[in-house]
């Protein structure tokens, strides 16, 4: 199990810093920085700055993505921002509007 | 364990928290906790906000104000500097705390406003006089000892001039010509 869990119904505001791995399943602003994996559940909401180890992406996510590692976006994900990663994966049925740098 | 949202060990997180499940706190939290299930916060985690659950079980450090609407529990190993409100308030032993404590409240607002507001009252008071008589007594002695050298001062000259005699100022003028 994750170390880490915002499950559905709790809304984070501010900012997050965590070593270990990430589960998002509710409300998140502000900014989230991990060095670890992270995971925004479908359902999940977050209006933050992402920067992880790798990323999945099953929720709604506004903001910039930076993953050291890579990022997927599963089918029916939503992500409006830019995604900085050196691997990048969109499954069909994922709606993803932003640049991608893959020059890491 | 769905609903339960878990903060983990490696996490330090600078906002508030809110939402109806239960909460579990492993890492560190500054800002505000606001859940309407219960809040737990375990060994080796470091809260310094303001908690209001219903329920609240501490086993770690909190540096805030902790409210349980249900209860607060301190067990073995807890550091709370803050005022603990709720119904009803357990301590074990081995749990530190410093703060206000108030029982039986059952999380109304207004008794509890109530009964905060001459709690609060209280303690300023308490502070006050400490502080008031020293600041009264260094009033007290300082103007006390700079006044009596004064008077004493002020003493001679008023004898030396009636010695001065009726010719004595002419005289001086004459001495001077």
């Amino acid at each position: 199990m994750a170390s880490t869990v915002i499950s559905h119904g709790f809304t984070i505001e501010g900012e997050l810093t965590a070593d270990d791995d990430v589960v998002i399943e509710g409300t998140l602003r502000g900014k989230l920085v991990s060095k670890d994996t992270v995971k925004v559940e479908t359902g999940a909401v977050v209006e933050a700055d992402i920067t992880a180890s790798s990323l999945s992406v099953g929720g709604q996510v506004t903001g910039n993505v930076t993953a050291t590692d890579r990022v997927d976006l599963m089918p029916g994900a939503r992500l409006i921002g830019d995604v900085k990663a050196s691997r990048l994966t969109i499954a069909d049925g994922a709606s993803f509007k932003g640049n991608v740098d893959m020059d890491v | 364990m769905a609903d339960v949202t878990v903060i983990g060990q490696g996490i330090f997180l600078r906002g508030s928290i809110k939402g109806d499940g239960d909460v579990e706190i492993r890492g560190r939290v500054e800002g505000d906790v606001e859940v309407g299930g219960e809040v737990t916060i375990g060994e080796g985690a470091l809260v310094k906000a303001d908690v209001t659950a219903r329920r609240i079980t501490v086993r770690g450090a909190v540096a805030g104000n902790l409210t349980g609407e249900d209860g607060v529990r301190l067990e073995e190993g807890a550091r709370v500097v803050g005022d603990l409100r709720g119904a009803g308030i357990g301590i074990a032993e081995g749990a530190l705390l410093r703060g206000n404590v108030q029982t039986g409240t059952g999380g109304e607002g207004q008794r509890t406003r109530a009964r905060q507001q001459p709690a609060q009252a209280r303690t300023p008071v308490r502070v006050e006089p400490r502080k008031a008589p020293a600041v009264v007594v260094a009033k007290a002695t300082s103007p006390g000892r700079k006044a009596q050298p004064a008077e004493e001062r002020a003493a001679p000259p008023l004898p030396v001039i009636p010695v001065l005699k009726k010719g004595a100022r002419a005289a001086l003028r004459k001495r001077s010509r």
